[in-house]
């Protein structure tokens, strides 16, 4: 038995050659010097869809990066993660990207990477304005329509929807980490959430599954925040 | 005279029986450690949710045979004349129903896996800045946790035949379902490893269906001795040798004109009731029956309780038709019977 063990184990080594872990597909080697199919949703400043059809963004920038690598070029398939993820299951799309965070629930549909960047929702001042011992009772102002109006409802301060974040409030705002140096803001320590963001690729196609995560995880935190904050920029100047 | 002995186990017993209660914590522990193991490999994926509800399941054995063990050799009292022996006897049947459901789990999950064609993703893994293939972590992880069960398993095997354990024989067996498993699981990963999606699964099916094979002969096993079926040696695979040896025994005691025996097991121990017939004039019949019990006490340490009877006759029939649903024709006891219908045509 144990032997037999050991021969089959040989032998899948054998088999495997010099490349390691194979797809159950042919994801990677399609994609290597062809086309790059991926699917996008809309989550400013991960990636923005803009009314031309062209995707920017953060990670626009990354998969575009990643397609170079491979000498691939990339096909934009805009969707709700619903439909995309069903794609990706059927490996009609090779990537899925768009904000994703490490719990979401498309793990029977897709496969997601590795963490490669984990980001914090942060309460932030502005200069001229003190910083909150608590939130409790604190006025905040806070992206209207986000989970963290909730998250500064369940720290009982007193949100303060706005459109747009801009520094200007007077007030103690609610932003990503990565626009401080941007709107000129100071943290005040209190964190209303923390996403750890992914990539969804094919579930099974291990080869280019390792190759989306090599890329990612060399990626340096503030490599990634430039990216985020730079996409802000060109959103603010569009 | 003292109606019962006190304690199960002679003293080198008592001993081996300490040892194995040693082994049954060791397996706790066992268990607990690849359980976090595997939760720092595998993350919240659906491998995890599997190899999770394995080793719960692995910690039934060993639970039970601990319970049981604080109970075994308590004193027969009002509510439990008959002492607390069968509390071994229960613990094999939870035991061998973990032992079928791990089996039953197993078969189920990897022909769900199949049939959803689910293909597993393994992807990288980042280890103190080294960028590693999380299979081989999961192979590690697997492997490591293979060889204590390898050695606890043998061990438990061994001991358990010396203790006529059947809780322990159980557990054994579960450890061995056990490192077949994660065997099964480490050609699954090197086969994901290669591209084939099937792999896992199947791997996976052919050691559940071993397991349940496994489980249901313990468990039939189990279910035959709350049923008081003759007593078997501990790995079931033959009827133990000691009625026919005992039985031959006491009619070799010269006033002993005819004989009949049947016993029962309760855990460790035999209990059961003796028929004697006397030669016609023997003296001192009853100082007789009572040394008699007490020889057969001393026969053999699993030799407990035995109630000792004296009749005038023993009816022929009565004896063929009590040892054909044993299966064992009766004229030639003492010799072991390979072929014995477990089911038995009673009628």
């Amino acid at each position: 038995m144990r032997r037999t063990i050991a021969l089959v184990g040989v032998v899948l080594v054998l088999l495997a050659g010099c490349r390691w872990p194979q797809d159950v597909g042919t994801t990677l080697e399609d994609v290597r010097g062809g086309v790059l199919r991926v699917g996008v949703t809309e989550a400013p400043p991960w990636t923005r869809v803009t009314d031309a059809g062209a995707v920017t963004g953060a990670e626009a920038r990354l998969v575009e990066r990643l397609a170079q690598r491979l000498d691939a070029r990339v096909e934009w398939y805009p969707g709700s993660e619903s439909s995309l993820m069903a794609a990706l299951n059927g490996r009609v799309l090779d990537l899925v990207v768009g904000g994703l965070d490490a719990k979401a629930p498309w793990t029977k549909e897709a496969s997601l990477t590795r963490p490669y960047v984990t980001m914090q929702t942060i309460v932030a001042v502005p200069a001229g304005v003190p910083a909150p011992q608590e939130l409790a009772g604190a006025r905040v102002a806070v992206p209207a329509g986000t989970a963290e109006v909730a998250a500064l409802r369940g720290e009982e301060a007193v949100p303060v929807p706005v459109a747009e974040v801009t520094g200007r409030e007077g007030l103690p705002v609610v932003v990503g980490q990565w626009r401080l140096a941007e709107l000129g803001l100071r943290a005040t320590g209190h964190e209303l959430a923390i996403h750890d963001h992914v990539w969804a690729v094919p579930p099974g196609e291990n080869a280019w599954q390792v190759e989306v995560e090599r890329f990612l995880l060399a990626l340096s935190h503030g490599e990634v925040e430039g990216l985020l904050a730079a996409a802000e920029r060109e959103e603010a100047s569009a | 005279m003292r109606v019962y002995d006190r304690f199960e186990l002679p003293p080198d017993k008592a001993e081996l029986h300490r040892r194995a209660v040693q082994l049954e914590w060791w397996t706790i522990a066992f268990f607990l450690v690849a359980v976090a193991l595997l939760a720092l490999t595998l993350g919240q994926s659906q491998a995890m949710k599997a190899a999770w509800i394995e080793d719960m399941l692995g910690l039934v054995p060993p639970a039970a045979f601990l319970i049981a063990a604080r109970f075994r050799n308590r004193k027969p009292n009002d509510r439990f004349p008959y002492g607390y022996h069968r509390s071994v006897s229960i613990a094999f049947l939870a035991g061998s129903v973990a032992l079928l459901g791990l089996g039953a789990y197993v078969v189920y999950d990897s022909l769900v896996r199949l049939i959803a064609r689910e293909r597993p993703p393994i992807g990288l893994i980042d280890v103190y800045g080294h960028q590693l293939w999380l299979g081989w972590l999961m192979i590690a992880a697997l492997f490591a946790t293979m060889v204590p069960a390898i050695l606890l398993g043998r061990v438990k095997q061994r001991i358990a035949r010396q203790l006529h354990d059947k809780v322990l024989y159980a557990d054994a067996e579960m450890n061995r379902a056990d490192w077949l498993t994660a065997g099964a699981a480490i050609l699954g990963v090197l086969g994901i490893g290669v591209g084939l999606w099937w792999a896992d699964a199947v791997a996976a099916l052919v050691i559940g269906g071993d397991i349940v094979r496994d489980g249901t002969r313990t468990l039939r096993s189990a279910v035959a001795n709350l049923m008081d079926n003759r007593p078997r040696v501990v790995d079931g695979s033959r009827p133990h040798p000691l009625r026919d040896n005992l039985l031959t025994a006491v009619r070799d005691h010269d006033w002993v004109a005819d004989a009949w025996l049947r016993l029962r097991e309760e855990g460790h121990v035999f209990v059961g009731e003796l028929l004697v017939v006397p030669v016609p004039g023997t003296d001192r019949l009853v100082e007789r029956l009572e040394e008699l019990g007490a020889f057969a006490r001393k026969f053999d340490w699993r030799m407990h309780d035995l109630v000792v009877a004296p009749v005038t006759r023993i009816d022929a029939a009565e004896r063929e038709g009590s040892d054909r649903v044993r299966g064992l024709p009766y004229p030639q006891a003492g010799r072991p019977s390979g072929q014995e219908s477990r089911t038995g045509s009673a009628g």
